[in-house]
């Protein structure tokens, strides 16, 4: 079985995982990072979106063994402690969740369109959306969030 | 204005676990010593099972145990419940076929249980389950509702026909006299398909056995723990109430389809107790689509009398749906016709009848209650309905409408099932409509 190590939310890790192992099963396995969550194992609904040295990936369809020496982000890694991330606390004010499932992969990806567009549109935070299901909301409360999470990032 | 009450945001307690990754579903809960399953399914519509071979599987690297239906069966393991029957208008019983957790003689639908396999890991389980050998003697499947009513493929012997239920409600020749006495009469008909819940959430289950005390924990993706406990404990398993218990964790959506007792659910409790193991099982996404319970999929055709000024005097409607191969429940024979009923009620005060509503089982999922369970396909029936009449005879939709409410007296809660009812502001929000909403 290969060892693979890299970092993630900051502490350097390592473990000895089957090479089929996915991303996600090595975050939510492993490590115990249950706040990535497994919605359609295909890559369709992008509940296990994480950041993999800064960009947001689908954690699901990638191998663990593909993350060697990168730098990982997940959901449980935005809080500063009590202090919650600009874009969780949006969240939070803007009703932008419900079931809370598909939440972490919505933040996650929204951190990411604000880190390469800082200002976006409500259009272009839709379009942006395109890979992120979500069931209960509806979506206008989660773009509702991420406009008022961009707008706080910007200060 | 308090800072707490009506017209005040208030933060949901929930929402910071759910925000920073700290949400509790069962997927995200392991036991010490847990165990992992797999469930072996039917690729097939219909099909008799000749032959169930696990000898192969069971030597597979990890594998603790293989269980298939015959030995639930030779254990005593009864059948999953309706648990909420509705009678045919000549007053017999409706059809409850039986619905075992693992399949026994043939697999009624895609996905229907066959085998679980118990293994160290959920890929060593997984692994084994593809070294089983069925022989399938395939049937044909009776795949949508003309197959099934043509009753040429029984999906169960003992049900002629593939008839459930045939069930009416209403006043007949009260009715009737009211459509003799119609200047107008307009007709409609509408089709609501199948389709799939598909909760964010696969559904998932880990189940416990502690031997020194003869008692059950399973905890699991549901809307609604105390009836499983009811029907998993009461129908199915045997097992007194004192000596099980659910736990729902935080769920990640259901729409009504984690309402029901599923198979798994009684699977896994039962099999715990035969491996002395916690087992935990999650459902992948094309698990969710071919065993969660369905929604909708049923035709209706349904007339309104007029008289020449546009007055409603009578609805009449007639039903027909698609149960799927098992019962589901605690609904899917009866909730649909009875809340599709209340609703009925509340929303006109005119005479009425529905003549049937006739579920049909053909060879497809299960089928239950989904998000309104009845009332979102009895407003849009009405509401079409309505519409088709104003278009039909040149009334404005507005006035049409408009006019049968100012025509009578108030729907009274005795004729609204027994749910109190409080009429809506209906006038002004018919108004008020967006932009763009055409009636």
């Amino acid at each position: 079985m290969p060892t693979i190590s890299m970092t993630v939310n900051g502490k350097s890790v390592s473990a000895e995982v089957e090479a089929r192992t996915l991303l996600v099963q090595y975050l939510r396995e492993s490590l115990g990072l249950t706040g990535t969550h497994v919605g359609c194992d295909t890559s369709q609904c992008g509940a296990c979106v994480v950041h993999v040295n800064g960009e947001s990936l689908k954690s699901c369809t990638m191998l663990a063994a593909q993350a060697e020496g990168a730098d990982v982000t997940t959901i449980e890694g935005l809080a500063n402690g009590d202090e919650l991330h600009p874009m969780q606390e949006a969240f939070r004010e803007n009703h932008g969740l419900q079931c809370g499932f598909c939440t972490p992969g919505m933040v996650m990806s929204a951190l990411d369109l604000v880190q390469k567009n800082a200002d976006p549109s409500e259009r272009e935070v839709r379009e942006w959306l395109e890979g992120n299901l979500c069931r209960c909301t509806g979506y206008h409360n989660i773009v509702k969030s991420i406009l008022a999470g961009a707008k706080a990032l910007r200060g | 204005m308090s800072e707490t009450g009506i017209g005040v945001a208030i933060k949901r307690v929930e929402d910071l676990r759910f925000l920073t990754g700290n949400g509790h579903y069962t997927d995200d809960i392991n036991q010490p010593d847990q165990s992992h399953a797999w469930i072996l399914r039917s690729p097939h519509a219909h099909a008799k099972l000749n032959a169930v071979d696990t000898t192969k599987a069971e030597s597979a690297p990890g594998v603790i145990a293989i269980f298939t239906g015959v030995d639930m069966a030779a254990d005593g393991v009864g059948g999953l419940p309706c648990g909420w029957q509705i009678h045919n208008k000549d007053g017999s019983p409706m059809a409850e076929p039986g619905h075992p957790p693992l399949a026994v003689d043939k697999v009624r639908h895609v996905g229907d249980q066959i085998a679980i396999v118990i293994a160290e890991t959920r890929d060593q389980a997984r692994d084994a389950a593809e070294l089983i050998s069925v022989d399938y003697g395939i049937l044909d499947a009776a795949i949508n509702m003309d197959a099934a009513l043509a009753g040429t493929t029984l999906v169960h012997d003992d049900v002629p026909n593939n008839r459930c239920f045939d069930w009416e409600i209403g006043d007949k020749d009260a009715t009737d006299a009211a459509f003799g006495n119609a200047d107008h009469v307009v007709s409609i008909d509408l089709a609501n398909n199948r389709l799939i819940p598909n909760a964010m959430e696969p559904r998932a289950a880990i189940s416990e056995f502690d031997r020194t005390t003869g008692r059950y924990t399973l905890y699991t993706t549901t809307q609604n723990p105390h009836v499983i406990r009811l029907l998993m404990g009461a129908f199915v398993l045997n097992i007194p109430e004192h000596k099980l218990r659910i736990v729902a964790p935080d769920v990640g959506g259901g729409f009504g389809s984690k309402i029901f007792h599923y198979a798994e659910e009684a699977i896994l409790t039962w099999a715990a107790a035969k491996v002395h193991r916690p087992i935990k099982w999650t459902a992948e996404r094309s698990e969710s689509f071919v065993t969660d319970a369905h929604g909708r999929d049923h035709e209706t055709h349904a007339e309104l009398a007029l008289d020449k000024d546009g007055k409603f005097l009578g609805l009449r409607r007639r039903d027909q749906g698609q149960c799927g191969a098992l019962t589901s429940q605690p609904s899917a024979r009866a909730s649909r016709p009875i809340s599709t009923r209340h609703f009925w009620r509340v929303c006109t005060r005119h005479r009425r009848f529905m003549p049937k509503c006739r579920p049909y089982s053909p060879t497809l999922s299960r089928w239950d209650a989904y998000r309104g369970a009845g009332r979102p396909e009895c407003t849009y029936l009405l509401e079409r309905l309505v519409s088709k009449a104003a278009r039909d005879l040149g009334f404005d939709p507005v006035e049409l409408r408009q006019k049968e409410h100012d025509s009578g007296r108030p729907v009274p809660l005795s004729d609204t099932g027994r749910a109190p009812v409080r009429l809506w502001g209906f006038p002004g929000d018919i108004r008020k409509r967006p932009k763009g909403i055409r009636l």
